[in-house]
């Protein structure tokens, strides 16, 4: 199941600027996961040394903000477009 | 031949080229990354970067633009345990307030360092890891990451970062390593057993070593920057003598009294050493205001060069944010916690700011291009 995954800027840079990529996988833990296994860079980014996924990493989808910690546990759908971000804090 | 400099900076790279040393454009690069140091290996140029959402990353270039990110970078064992009191320092927890505990992270690259056809990374949570195939992939140094005593080290304010490596050109088996604050330790069989140089140094039995310079072509002369005071060594660490004639005197919060400061730069064909006193360590700013770059040409005393340096500059100057050319005559190059870099093309005689407004200056590093 193919959804559509948006970086943050900052990770445009690992990927030579691009914007939006393809991913498979029916949550969002399983869509990381997917594209760090197809570009190691990224993976770098998304998952700590233990296999985690980095705990300030945030997913926005539909309108709703999906935490690390929630991740595995919210499935998407065929089509989905989901917009990777960081958590907002401090001024 | 011409310069440039890399200007590590809380929010990306400044990128600094001239040609004569005078005429300065500046490029911003990796907008958004925190840059924490760069290191060139012929004509590849490294930049590592970090980032408490997205960790810590390398990026290599040819020509100080079109940076690539490389597909690996130094990373610890999932199994390797890390030290509480660094994790609680650099705020591992999540945004709701939840230490992450038990594993060791690599959290920042401190410091690269080509040498001997590898590529060295010193990083906190403090450990050397090496590539040998221009970062596309890196080991940690057991020897030195896994060695007996770690468990007793202490973080300085800044957590447990690995922030200094020397090496010998003429012996591959030695190489030195400073963390902030377990001390200054030496290899002399090619990392497989290390043994701490501390000796007279002050401290508070863990030493907090901020940098150490040294020439590799004469290698067993150190020269230091120390928490407690400035110093120097000419049997490659196993003594340090008191390096603090002419340099403006503090009191420190445990009373010594010494000279403070973060970086220390050695000119190699002049044999100059320059520092930057700060006011101590309760001040972390120059003494009244007045910015000054130290100078030491005959190895005994220090001379203060301020011309063209503000008198009411109230920011530091950190241990990675200064940096010689080694051209003839040797040009340096710092910036501080405030966004401006000043450049001297006459050995620290006459400084100029060559750029100002960026954000916090966190690394410094110039090459002859």
């Amino acid at each position: 199941m193919s959804v559509r995954v948006q970086l943050p800027p900052m990770l445009r840079h690992a990927m030579g600027g691009e914007r939006w990529l393809e991913a498979e996988g029916i949550s969002v833990a399983a869509v990381l996961r997917d594209l760090g296994q197809k570009h190691p860079r990224l993976k770098l980014h998304f998952f700590d040394e233990q296999g985690a996924i980095r705990h300030n990493i945030v997913c926005v989808h539909g309108g709703s903000v999906v935490r690390a910690r929630e991740m595995a546990a919210h499935h998407l759908h065929a089509s989905d477009e989901i917009v990777l971000t960081n958590a907002l804090a401090g001024g | 031949m011409g310069v440039a400099v890399i200007v590590g900076t809380a929010k990306g790279a400044a990128v600094l080229k001239s040609e004569d040393r005078q005429h300065w454009h500046m490029s911003f690069e990796l907008r958004g990354w925190p840059v924490t140091a760069s290191a060139r290996d012929g004509t590849r140029t490294y930049v590592a970067v970090n980032s408490p959402n997205f960790g810590v990353a390398l990026f290599a270039s040819d020509e100080f633009s079109n940076w690539k990110q490389l597909g690996a970078a130094p990373r610890y064992r999932p199994e390797d345990r890390g030290n509480p009191e660094h994790h609680r320092l650099v705020a591992k927890m999540d945004f709701e307030g939840k230490l992450k505990g038990g594993g060791r992270f690599v959290d920042q690259i401190w410091t690269l360092h080509p040498a001997h056809g590898a590529l060295y990374a010193g990083v906190s949570e403090a450990g050397l890891f090496v590539s040998s195939d221009h970062g596309e992939s890196w080991e940690p140094v057991d020897g030195f990451n896994e060695q007996p005593g770690r468990e007793t080290w202490a973080p300085g304010f800044g957590g447990l970062g690995l922030h200094t490596i020397l090496t010998d050109a003429k012996n591959p088996e030695r190489m030195w390593v400073g963390i902030s604050a377990a001390g200054f330790f030496r290899t002399d069989d090619g990392g497989k057993t290390w043994t701490r140089k501390d000796n007279n140094v002050h401290g508070f039995g863990a030493n907090c070593v901020h940098h150490v310079a040294n020439d590799p072509s004469n290698a067993s002369v150190l020269y230091r920057q120390e928490h407690f005071g400035v110093y120097r060594s000419e049997d490659s660490g196993d003594t340090w003598e008191v390096w603090e004639d002419g340099l403006p005197i503090a009191e420190m919060s445990d009373g010594h009294r010494c000279s403070f400061g973060f970086p220390l730069v050695h000119d190699r064909k002049s044999s100059a050493t320059f520092v930057v006193p700060l006011d101590g360590d309760n001040f972390r700013f120059p003494r009244g205001g007045q910015l000054a770059v130290y100078r030491c040409t005959d190895g005994k005393s220090w001379q203060p060069l301020t011309a063209g340096l503000p008198s009411n500059c109230f920011a530091g100057v950190l241990r990675g944010s200064m940096a010689g050319d080694q051209m003839d005559p040797g040009g340096l190059y710092f910036g501080t916690t405030a966004g401006s870099i000043y450049a001297s093309a006459d050995l620290g005689e006459s400084w100029r700011e060559i750029a100002s407004g960026l954000p916090r200056i966190m690394s410094v590093e110039a090459y002859v291009t």
